[in-house]
């Protein structure tokens, strides 16, 4: 009983809560209204400020319509502006009100201020209502053809702005061909808003504009004087474009070199981009290494902008070097991570370094990768051990080097970084077959900290691999099968049993025990079909014919590949096309090139490791065992006639 | 480019649900891509500055790095009319922030980001207009009608008159740099700025002459100064705008020999038994003998440090906790004479295992955390590249000019690994 009582009270209070509040609202917007019609002009002017502060906030304010279009005659810019943005804001849910504007506005466009001419006709473009192209007409041809640039340039924007509206209004007023005639303007300002007034046609769907010779010289002048946002669109427009003649390319190349230098780095880029596609059509070999040498400072110093700019920067580099290795060869040291760097920066910087690196500079990149192997972010640490194995594979000269790094952190126990060296350097050794065994010395001595799966099925590879040169095999192997149940990961099993099978064959009498109890445990206990599979496959391979089991156990394996630094020539070429846009950037299947570079890289980490070519993640995959299963399916007769 | 919609959030983004859902799939704000794929097709594209995220949606194919550049120059922007960029102070400010980008942005494309041009269209508020304007009823900016400037000079409007005419340069310099423990330079890095205060009166035509042009290699200008000059002359010549500008930034390209240090800091990292001792030590580098001013030393410490002490002689030192605990040590000065500036700090760690430390219980281990100080210093009057103004020319005006030079380095990413 009481509780619903309460409940029936709080149900009333939330009514008059309800009520009160709306009645506040109202009251609000009743105060506004009044204040609008004050004869006061510095009232009424708080009163459209906060008319629109409560706009932005989401409140609804449409009902002040009319008085605030009450103050639309007045001579101060700021609030004509407000009201405007108010205008924009409602016209869509009221056209018929905005009618009752069109006057205020047809005036403004005729105003003596350019500064208010332009406003007036921008707001009628912006408003996108059908109802006022019949007013918008007149205003604008006189617009497109004032004696003041400013109020031009705006003028040929809102002829964008029309054509999305209304594409035969905007034809048969001419207003296209205004623009279009508009490119040869004196002003810069108005002739890169006419570009990118055509350009924005063309992407609705409109054949309105194809560059012509004659006016990518006139661009390419333009250019040089206009604001940054006037050079993009410029800088943009003629990626479009192809070249008559070789002649041409060279012209068009070495008139945009001064772009490189810009402050912004969005100039710099499209210029890059543009510098690399009509490179293409260049043949002299002195031109392409000028403009090489001429792009590296630039964007050298885009890293050294915020990091968000690094990032795109980074991956845009990426892909340049993959058709440019030596581009920035020299520069390695400026893609070192800085340890505050955003994660994000840092492996991008790190799938450069590797990249860039030559064996003449690969000694000072491990000692610095090193530095990042000891940092906190495990992530981090284990793209900057992949990235040491990258390089090992790549140089022979350096292996040496990297296992001896590698070693050192395996040597300082640090959990995770230490399972992951163990795997690299697992791989590291299957590159380079019967070299560098005494590394699997420092493997053994710290058996007991290697417990990730992966780590664990790369030690016993070892193991087996160089029984030869490891002092105690047999009782590491030994305690290995003990174990064998207690492992969670099937590919811990199938190591420690391919281990105890190679160490059987190259040491019979030693270890035959070991290997019997290894299969009897595997074939009989596991859990795991396939161990149970490849250990009975063994049994009867080495009871049948142990000459045939050596043959396939202990077969010459296919060599691990180093990382091929290359994409499809013609992938590449489209990439390079699309250099800097968001397909490329973000690499997601927006378009059908995007998708197959994605599936080319293996893409860990949300696409951030993405460059890692196609022979890398092979390898990786191809790590932990694997190989023998390679070795015995190669030969299938074999098996079968047993 | 066509950017559609463009937000201004707090780091939580109640506002844009996407966005909040998009946070909590990155372990941090500062962690996260700037550019990623939102709901229905579109395109993200954030930076983050300060307390507040500027997030701007399209969905095309356009270059990322345009909004990106955007965005920076919104900010810039802004923060020249409102000062200080926080919730409260764009909430309070709303109709200017309105009238910028109304004025940057026109349907989607990008009109404008240079400052210059937009004192010229958008009135900068200041304190006194508004109180006037609300203590007389009278509204200033009407009679002070900003008008559009479309002379050949785009950046700078006819009949300017100062009563003194004066020219200020600032050469301001940034090193980048990593610096091992042991001493040596990893990477080096030095970039400037060359700022200009510009209160001239009618058309001046300045030209600035550098002892070392060619030590830059690569430099951009403000659209001011005249490109086939420098390529031929190696000069800067320019028409100013009026105010501050900044005139170019450039890259110096320093060989082996000339990388100064005007700080040197070695560090070492020790551990014995479960305390973790970090000693840094500071000594003035070469400076020409300047005085080091605004020193301070950053250094991070592991998530599981605690009962931190720490120990210096001269300075002040704090410890914060944001999201790991860090050592902030502070100096107002470090005179060339200064020696043995030294910072001793102490921690233990939460869940080291006594174990792992095994038979080199000093070898510095990844588990200690703490690997690198970040340094932060001005010194006046020096210049690390070397750069000089040689000589700053008046033409076409008669006045005497009052010009005025100064240098400054500062520490970019100044960073030191343990």
């Amino acid at each position: 009983m009481m509780n619903a009582a309460i409940q029936s009270h709080l149900a009333q209070l939330q009514i008059v809560k309800a009520k009160v509040l709306a009645a506040l609202r109202k009251g609000e917007n009743y105060e506004l209204k009044t204040e609008l019609n004050s004869e006061y002009k510095e009232r009424r002017k708080e009163a459209v400020r906060r008319v629109i502060a409560n706009m932005t906030v989401g409140k609804d304010v449409s009902g002040l319509f009319t008085d605030v279009l009450k103050n639309m005659h007045t001579d101060d810019l700021e609030i004509k502006k407000l009201i405007y943005l108010y205008l924009i804001n409602y016209a869509k849910t009221q056209p018929d009100l905005v009618i009752l504007a069109i006057n205020t506005f047809v005036k403004d466009a005729e105003d003596s201020n350019p500064l208010i001419r332009a406003l007036a006709i921008r707001t009628m473009g912006c408003l996108h209502v059908q109802e006022v192209l019949d007013y918008l007409s007149d205003p604008l041809r006189k617009c497109l053809r004032d004696s003041s640039p400013y109020v031009r340039k705006t003028a040929v924007m809102c002829v964008a702005k029309v054509y999305d509206l209304n594409r035969e209004v905007a034809e048969e007023n001419g207003f296209v061909d205004a623009v279009r005639e508009a490119l040869g303007d004196a002003n810069t300002m108005v002739v890169s808003n006419a570009v990118s007034a055509l350009a924005e046609m063309n992407s609705m769907g409109g054949r309105v504009w194809q560059l012509e010779p004659q006016t990518v010289g006139r661009l390419l002048t333009a250019v040089n004087e206009c604001v940054e946002w006037g050079q993009i669109a410029i800088l943009e427009a003629l990626i479009e474009y192809e070249p008559r003649d070789e002649k041409e390319a060279e012209n068009i190349c070495e008139r945009l070199l001064p772009r490189l230098q810009h402050a912004n780095g969005s100039v710099v880029l499209c210029t890059v981009r543009l510098l690399l596609r009509y490179g293409r059509y260049v043949k002299r070999a002195d031109l392409l290494a000028q403009f090489s040498k001429k792009m590296v400072p630039p964007l050298i110093t885009l890293l050294s902008s915020e990091p968000e700019i690094q990032f795109v920067a980074l991956r845009n580099i990426n892909i340049i070097l993959q058709q440019r290795p030596r581009l920035l060869s020299k520069e390695i040291r400026v893609f070192f991570c800085k340890y505050n760097d955003p994660i994000y920066v840092k492996f991008e910087k790190v799938d450069v370094l590797v990249r860039i690196c030559s064996e003449r500079n690969a000694d000072p990149l491990l000692a610095e990768l090193k530095e990042y192997a000891k940092e906190v972010d495990v992530d981090f640490v284990e793209c900057a051990v992949r990235a040491i194995g990258r390089l090992a594979m790549r140089f022979e000269a350096a292996a040496e080097r990297a296992i001896a790094v590698l070693e050192e952190l395996i040597q300082m126990k640090v959990d995770y970084s230490l399972q992951i060296s163990v795997v690299v350097l697992c791989d590291i050794l299957r590159r380079y077959p019967g070299k560098h065994e005494s590394a699997v010395t420092t493997l053994c001595d710290h058996a007991d900290h290697i417990n990730a799966p992966s780590a664990r099925a790369a030690y016993l590879w070892a193991l087996g691999e160089y029984s030869e040169h490891v002092r105690n095999v047999a009782g590491l192997l030994g305690a290995g099968v003990d174990s064998l149940l207690e492992e969670e990961d099937a590919v811990v099993q199938l190591a420690l049993v391919n281990a105890c099978v190679k160490y059987f064959l190259k040491q019979p009498q030693a270890a035959q025990a070991l290997v019997l109890r290894a299969l009897q445990t595997a074939s009989e206990k596991c859990a795991d079909p396939d161990v149970r599979d490849r250990a009975y496959v063994y049994w009867r391979l080495l009871s049948a014919d142990p000459n045939a089991a050596r043959a396939v156990v202990l077969t010459e394996k296919p060599p691990v590949r180093p990382e091929s630094n290359s994409l499809p020539e013609g992938l590449l070429e489209e990439l390079i096309g699309e250099l800097g846009c968001v397909s490329s950037v973000i690499q997601q299947p927006a378009k059908q090139f995007v998708y197959a570079y994605g599936e080319h890289a293996g893409v860990p980490r949300g696409g951030a490791d993405a460059a890692i070519s196609a022979a890398d993640s092979e390898a990786q995959a191809t790590s932990s065992g694997n190989i023998e299963t390679a070795a015995i399916e190669g030969e299938p007769e074999l098996l079968i006639s047993f | 480019m066509s950017l559609e919609s463009l937000f201004i959030l707090n780091t939580a983004g109640y506002v844009a649900p996407a966005f909040a859902r998009y946070l909590s799939s990155v372990p941090s704000l500062a962690d996260a891509e700037p550019v990623w794929s939102g709901p229905q097709d579109t395109i993200c594209i954030h930076i983050q500055r300060k307390e507040l995220v500027y997030l701007g949606i399209v969905s095309e194919e356009v270059p990322p790095i345009e909004i990106l550049e955007f965005l920076d120059g919104v900010v810039q922007a802004l923060s020249e009319y409102i000062g200080q960029l926080s919730e409260l102070t764009i909430k309070e400010n709303f109709v200017t922030v309105y009238q910028l980008l109304s004025e940057m942005v026109d349907s989607g494309s990008v009109v404008t980001t240079d400052t210059t041009v937009l004192r010229g269209l958008v009135p900068v508020p200041s304190l006194v207009n508004r109180v006037i304007e609300n203590v007389s009823g009278i509204g200033l900016g009407s009679e002070k009608r900003p008008n559009v400037n479309t002379s050949a000079t785009p950046w700078r409007r006819q009949g300017i008159r100062h009563t003194t005419n004066e020219f200020f340069v600032d050469i301001v310099e940034r090193i980048d740099t990593i610096v091992d423990s042991s001493g040596s330079i990893i990477s080096y890095d030095v970039s400037g700025d060359i700022s200009c205060k510009s209160r001239l009166s009618g058309m001046p035509d300045l030209t600035m002459v550098l002892n070392r042009p060619d030590i830059m290699d690569d430099v951009a200008f403000h659209p001011c100064v005249r490109r086939r000059k420098w390529d031929e002359e190696r000069t800067i010549g320019f028409v100013p705008p009026d105010g501050q500008f900044k005139l170019a930034s450039f890259h110096a390209a320093m060989d082996t020999s000339s990388k100064v240090l005007p700080l040197h800091v070695r560090a070492l990292s020790t551990r014995k038994d479960n305390i973790y001792t970090v000693e840094v030590m500071l000594e003035p580098g070469q400076c020409n003998g300047r005085t080091i001013e605004k020193v301070s030393v950053k250094v991070p410490l592991p998530q599981q440090a605690y009962n931190i002490g720490v120990q210096c002689k001269a300075g002040t030192h704090a410890v914060t906790n944001a999201r790991s605990p860090q050592v902030e040590w502070s100096l107002k000065t470090v005179k060339s004479a200064d020696r043995g500036l030294r910072l001793v700090i102490q921690y233990l760690l939460r869940g080291a295992s006594a174990g792992s430390s095994g038979k080199g219980s000093t070898a510095p281990s990844a588990e200690q955390g703490a690997l690198a100080a970040f340094i932060d210093f001005e010194v006046a009057g020096f210049s690390a590249s070397s750069i000089k103004v040689d000589a700053l020319r008046l033409l076409r005006e008669s006045y005497k000019l009052f010009k005025g030079v100064r240098y400054v380095t500062t520490a970019g990413s100044y960073q030191v690994r343990f």
